[in-house]
């Protein structure tokens, strides 16, 4: 595959200034042909708790997943699972996986025929029996869905014991159902997972939303592609994190590899583009010093696919120095803007009116000035904004809980900024 | 220093200087970097310069080849460039080429407040060092001058060219610079310049004489009859009032010819070093003091681009001394 790396960023420091920012976008053109350079796993999750029954969640979920199943390329390895008080496995014979062909499909497809509601919410045990499966296939590209309609009933601090057993061992995209689930579980499981979380309001939608999904995971075809940082002595990663399409925090995701070097993990790529914020602090350089504050590398296994620098440059020239290069000023928006929303839902939620008045008022402010109308869009359900510009807004009196966690979940989706420069 | 093999373009036999010892503003501003896997001079790690030129221990980055560059052609010309202290580069670039006691030298300054002026200074100088190593027009009526202003011109053509290729910046803030040079042929200098890079004339006796009158605010002001002190430390001293570059318009270089009655000293150099001599009688005793002092003439040079830095190296420094005998 084809990758590129390329750094945005104001290399001048002012002096004494130790703070080096810098935005890099790594785009890949896709496999030749499409072809996958690893072979692929998927694994479907149904929630099969007595609650799945109400509002024919439970017949659009067995549709949902036959739609899924379709969309497995043939010679892909796959499994369902049912999720109940604890995991099951549905199709194949427990411990196996199929290799996907027409002959198979229709056997999965007759296997989720048999889905019935009627059991409880045991996501730790969901994810572990799956974390199990892929283990037969090392070097895979690993994909999940799970799909939940409610809160997780497992005993307090056990999903969290297997999120960190099994954080990043595979992706995970994870859907919920309705309104009766929570979004900070399903956040929760995504961030571990490297995979994404939303809301899927009414049933009628999963259908769409599992195609969507599988048609994406389809289109990967590396594994497992990290970001590599190397960074000088005496230097500090401040943060890394994924900031388009959507926000996510790699900080903590670090694992050391050589002297002053460290890998984050990017999970699975197709043909795709993503940015990264990267923000490492140095030690401060003379005036005229130039300092390497960062070498970031894409690479797969040892071989590396990109490189690009992150630079530091200290100048006694303030109109330099005092330049904020627009990429990094768009994402740090883009970071106030997911956290302006998650604190107007709290203080929402508290009662605090005039705190999630302004919360929100902010929001549409960012959302508005840096073109994320999606954002715009959801926030407009929660409250009446009377002038995007300014932040002024009005809290709606009646708000629908679906619109609420959908602002909730998506409030880390991001936007680009024109590259035009 | 490397050896123009010919002149594609005329055929000449000086101007193909087959004989002419190069050391062309190119060579000089690159210069040899620290192979990869050298020691790096800031943190003292062995081995530690990767082949990016960043130390792999400390990311200082170590090869600047332009930070500081020097050439000298024995006992004829001399020449230093030098990043100063307060500026992140080099934005002056020179050429010096010279054959028997014929010398060619070219100093640019990149204008700082436009994109790529480093880039700016490196291409101008290099294309009116080629004009004048190519000895064309060799007996136009105008005579050493007139090839100063016809190499100063074709480099305002390479430098305005720059807004249109490269980097997309370079179209909003083209990337500009000043210009002095000079033609020495046995006692005839011809000369010329745009901007406020300067040349002087120190016989061995007598009154030094600055050649150049700056393109600057403060020239222009003290023309019009304002105190020169005044004019000095006026904020817009050192505005340049011409340049070269895409927004410079048309060029009209400043040119002439001098045949010193005695032997003497010419002096090129930017206002990195100027700017700490700025009155011309300091100026001469200075560099005159340089010379006598040091043993050779590169010495001198580099003697006065560390004056420079004492003083506060606030510009990059070029000094570029030519004896004529």
């Amino acid at each position: 595959m084809a990758y590129t790396a390329e750094a945005f960023q104001n290399e001048f420091l002012a002096l004494g200034a130790t703070e080096v920012n810098a935005i890099v976008t790594v785009t890949s053109s896709g496999a030749a042909d499409g072809r996958r350079t690893a072979g692929a796993t998927e694994i479907i999750i149904v929630d099969c708790s007595g609650s799945m029954q109400a509002e024919g969640r439970m017949v659009a979920a067995r549709q949902a997943a036959k739609a899924a199943v379709g969309c497995i390329d043939d010679g892909v390895r796959f499994a369902i699972v049912a999720g109940v008080s604890t995991a099951q496995q549905l199709f194949p014979a427990p411990g196996q996986l199929a290799v996907a062909s027409p002959r198979t499909r229709a056997d999965a497809v007759r296997a989720i025929d048999r889905l019935q509601a009627n059991g409880g919410t045991a996501m730790g045990a969901w994810l572990k029996l799956a974390h199990q499966l892929f283990a037969q296939r090392p070097g895979d590209i690993q994909h999940a869905i799970l799909l939940t309609d409610g809160e997780n009933g497992e005993y307090k601090g056990y999903l969290d014991s297997v999120l960190r057993e099994i954080g990043g061992s595979f992706t995970c995209d994870c859907r919920g159902v309705g309104t009766n689930w929570q979004v900070a579980e399903l956040r929760k499981i995504a961030t571990a997972m490297l995979g994404t979380a939303d809301i899927v309001a009414h049933p009628r939608d999963l259908t769409a939303a599992f195609t969507q999904m599988m048609t994406t995971a389809m289109g990967k075809t590396s594994a497992d592609v990290q970001l590599k940082i190397w960074t000088p002595v005496n230097s500090t990663i401040r943060l890394v994190k994924q900031v388009e399409p959507q926000m996510v925090d790699l900080t903590g995701k670090r694992t050391p590899d050589g002297p002053r070097a460290g890998r984050y993990p990017l999970g699975a790529w197709g043909a795709e583009s993503r940015d990264y914020q990267i923000c490492v602090d140095v030690p401060a350089g003379a005036a005229g010093d130039e300092m390497l504050a960062a070498r970031v590398s894409v690479v797969e296994g040892e071989e590396a696919l990109a490189q690009c620098l992150v630079r530091a440059v200290w100048t006694e020239d303030a109109a330099l120095s005092a330049r904020i290069d627009r990429q990094v000023a768009h994402y740090t928006g883009q970071a106030e803007l997911a956290d302006v929303i998650q604190a107007g839902i709290e203080a929402r939620k508290a009662g605090d009116d005039h705190t999630a008045t302004l919360k929100f008022g902010r929001a549409a402010q960012l959302a508005h000035a840096s073109g994320n109308t999606a954002t715009e869009q959801l926030l407009a359900t929660v409250v009446e904004i009377e002038d995007a510009a300014t932040g002024t807004v009005r809290l709606r009196r009646r708000v629908e809980a679906a619109d609420e966690m959908a602002l909730d979940t998506r409030s880390t989706k991001t936007v680009r900024v024109g590259r035009a420069r | 220093m490397s050896v123009v093999t010919g002149c594609a373009s005329c055929g000449d036999e000086r101007a193909a200087g087959a004989a002419f010892c190069e050391s062309c503003g190119r060579t000089l501003a690159t210069g040899t970097p620290p192979a990869a896997g050298a020691d790096c001079p800031a943190c003292g790690t062995t081995d530690a310069v990767g082949a990016d030129g960043y130390c792999g221990h400390c990311g200082r980055l170590v090869v600047r080849p332009r930070d500081h560059a020097e050439t000298a052609v024995a006992t004829v010309a001399a020449a230093v460039t030098d990043r100063g202290l307060r500026h992140h580069r080099n934005e002056d670039a020179m050429w010096l080429a010279a054959r028997d006691a014929d010398v060619d030298a070219v100093v640019c300054d990149g204008v700082s407040a436009s994109f790529d002026p480093d880039i700016a200074s490196e291409v101008a100088v290099e294309a009116a060092g080629r004009v004048l190593a190519s000895g064309v027009p060799a007996d136009s009526p105008g005579g050493l001058a007139a090839r100063v202003g016809a190499a100063i011109a074709v480099a305002g053509a390479a430098v305005a060219a720059l807004a249109s290729t490269g980097d997309p910046r370079r179209a909003a803030s083209n990337p500009a610079c000043t210009i002095v040079a000079a033609c020495v042929r046995g006692r005839e200098i011809g000369y010329g310049w745009v901007g406020d890079s300067r040349a002087y004339w120190i016989p061995d006796e007598g009154d030094a004489e600055q050649l150049t009158e700056d393109d600057s605010w403060a020239a222009h002001a003290i023309g019009l009859g304002i105190d020169p002190r005044a004019a000095a430390v006026d904020p817009r001293a050192h505005a340049i009032t011409a340049w070269l570059g895409a927004d410079a318009g048309p060029v009209e270089p400043h040119t002439a010819t001098l045949r010193p009655e005695q032997p003497g000293l010419l002096v090129l150099c930017s206002d990195g070093l100027w700017n700490y001599l700025s009155d011309p009688v300091e100026f001469a005793a200075t560099v005159r003091g340089a010379v006598r002092k040091e043993s050779d003439l590169l010495r001198a040079a580099r003697a006065l681009t560390a004056l420079a830095n004492e003083r506060g190296g606030a510009d990059n420094i070029t000094v570029v001394l030519v004896p004529i005998n």
